[in-house]
């Protein structure tokens, strides 16, 4: 089966697996009222000209909410439901099937933007312009990418480190700060700023802003390296610690025991 | 905001047996129940994952909201949205009994809560009360630890009223959290869309993030009637510099409607069970 069939095969599966189960669209009940929590802070200050930063916040929350935590449990479920050693012993190769597994939670929580920008609109009566769209596309294309890495990482992680899973919670708001979801890092402290370079996210956010925005996108290709060289990393430690992690389960025979 | 998924653990502890043919009080229920909570608490946190993981996330998430205020460059604003926050980070945490009052239905329990002899409301008022010291401690830690740091100060006197005031409100909004698990019971699948939408309309409506009167009549109306409404304005008077005296009047209305709250969950959980009894699909999964 090749690669390209395998990761098909995989945005299927888990399309089909996500039908009729709510917990995996958490995240798109919950973006419109965070838009409106967001919108309606800077409407009430006088601040109509953050609607962009109010509309793209809670679209990012849910990519990252979705990728990172809920993708990031896939072996952790295929261990638990016993399909684990199946999907090893078949010829496909694994790491392509989680990839496209992955893959399709991170498209279906793009439909957020659309639903942010919905909300945006009809809070403040005129849609939010997208001055830059090609950019935009890019820029959301990378950042999904990027996070598709990651959330594999975070997959080995959570089978790797069953203590991990105890701390899914804290993923959400520290990276939403470091990764300036709404509030640009630029205007954090330098100690916090710093570090916040190392997330992708606080690249892409940065980039999507300036694609809304009507002025010239300064730098683009520096930044937009920013977030591919970082989504690598992510895909080069997923690669390095799924092979970890199904060399230990294999070695200790832990394979079936969630 | 994602649930805790840690299936509920068995109860600890002897329970004293009524005698036959006596009905327990809800008294003894709910106090039976508080200790399966607290053994649900002690599972599901350790000190560490607790003070690190989920201390940890609430005060980012806090700080997430009050670094708002320098995008707006408003330091009312942050002022504004940091106590908003801090105190809705009890809230989010005493919803998560939304999903825990399920945990006896995925656990196969239920059928033999339902076909017990004491009524029904207090045991789920009691199992998962858990969350409320947690709620009120990540509360207090927010609004006494770290906003001293973002120069959110208090008196002694003020911290005392506020801390009480957060403790109450905490239990009045579990009367709205339970109200939404007696729903929720009927489809737990639900549970954790149901009380991330819930605590995301508390925070919009109840004056965490702008003013109550930002809103419709409508929506005013039904703000009125949330626990939340009348529990942060009184922490917003303590800390503006008011006396204790400036949360009288806030703490009787967060009482008089957390009441309101737990007398409609105690007759939402009492029609699940008569229902259940009525057409036997208590232990059906959806």
């Amino acid at each position: 089966m090749s690669v390209v069939r395998t990761v098909a095969t995989g945005v299927v599966v888990q399309l089909r697996q996500m039908r009729g189960t709510p917990d995996w669209f958490l995240a798109l009940f919950t973006a419109p009222l965070t838009t409106a929590v967001f919108v309606t802070i800077f409407l009430h200050a006088g601040r109509g000209d953050l609607t962009a930063y109010g509309v793209l916040a809670p679209a990012l929350i849910a990519l990252w909410q979705m990728s990172l935590q809920t993708a990031g449990e896939l072996i952790a479920k295929d261990r638990e439901n016993g399909s684990l050693e199946a999907l090893l012993a078949a010829p496909a190769p694994f790491a392509a099937l989680l990839g496209g597994r992955v893959l399709a939670v991170v498209a279906v929580s793009l439909v957020a933007f659309a639903e942010a920008w919905a909300v945006g609109w009809a809070l403040t009566g005129s849609p939010v312009d997208v001055a830059h769209p090609w950019v935009f596309l890019l820029v959301l294309g990378l950042t999904a990418l990027a996070m598709t890495g990651w959330a594999g990482v975070m997959a080995c992680v959570f089978v790797l480190a069953r203590s991990a899973r105890t701390f899914q919670n804290s993923l959400s708001y520290p990276f939403y700060v470091l990764g300036g979801v709404l509030v640009p890092v630029s205007l954090l402290p330098t100690w916090v700023e710093w570090p916040s370079r190392l997330v992708f996210l606080s690249w892409s956010s940065d980039l999507l802003r300036d694609a809304l925005a009507a002025g010239p996108v300064v730098g683009l290709g520096a930044r937009l390296a920013a977030v591919v060289g970082l989504g690598a990393a992510g895909y080069v430690v997923a690669h390095g610690l799924l092979g970890r992690t199904l060399q230990r389960v294999r070695r200790t025979g832990s394979l079936a025991h969630a | 905001m994602p649930e805790l998924t840690t299936p509920a653990p068995e109860a600890t502890g002897s329970v004293r047996r009524p005698s036959p043919g006596r009905r327990p009080s809800p008294g003894r229920i709910v106090a039976a129940a508080s200790r399966v909570a607290l053994a649900d608490l002690r599972t599901v946190y350790t000190p560490l994952t607790w003070s690190v993981g989920w201390l940890g996330r609430i005060v980012t998430q806090v700080v997430f909201f009050a670094i708002i205020g320098l995008l707006l460059d408003d330091r009312e604003a942050l002022v504004r949205l940091f106590v908003g926050q801090a105190v809705m980070v009890a809230v989010v945490e005493v919803f998560m009994s939304v999903a825990s009052t399920t945990w006896e239905r995925s656990t196969g329990t239920l059928a033999l809560l339902v076909s017990a002899p004491g009524p029904l409301w207090p045991v789920f008022v009691g199992r998962s009360l858990q969350w409320i010291p947690s709620g009120v401690a990540t509360s207090g830690v927010a609004l006494f630890v770290v906003g001293p740091f973002l120069g959110v100060t208090w008196t002694v006197g003020a911290a005392v009223a506020a801390g009480l005031t957060v403790l109450l409100t905490a239990c009045a909004m579990y009367g709205v959290a339970l109200s939404l698990a007696a729903v929720v019971l009927r489809g737990p699948r639900w549970r954790n869309i149901v009380s991330n939408v819930a605590h995301t309309l508390v925070m919009l409506v109840t004056g965490v993030t702008v003013p109550v009167a930002t809103w419709p009549g409508w929506v005013q109306a039904l703000a009125q009637t949330l626990p939340m409404t009348h529990g942060l304005d009184g922490v917003r008077a303590l800390q503006a510099g008011g006396g204790p005296g400036a949360v009288g009047e806030p703490l009787l209305w967060a009482f008089l409607t957390g009441a309101g709250w737990f007398a409609l969950a105690a007759l939402g959980f009492t029609l699940f069970g008569e229902a259940g009894r009525r057409d036997g699909t208590i232990d059906l999964d959806e």
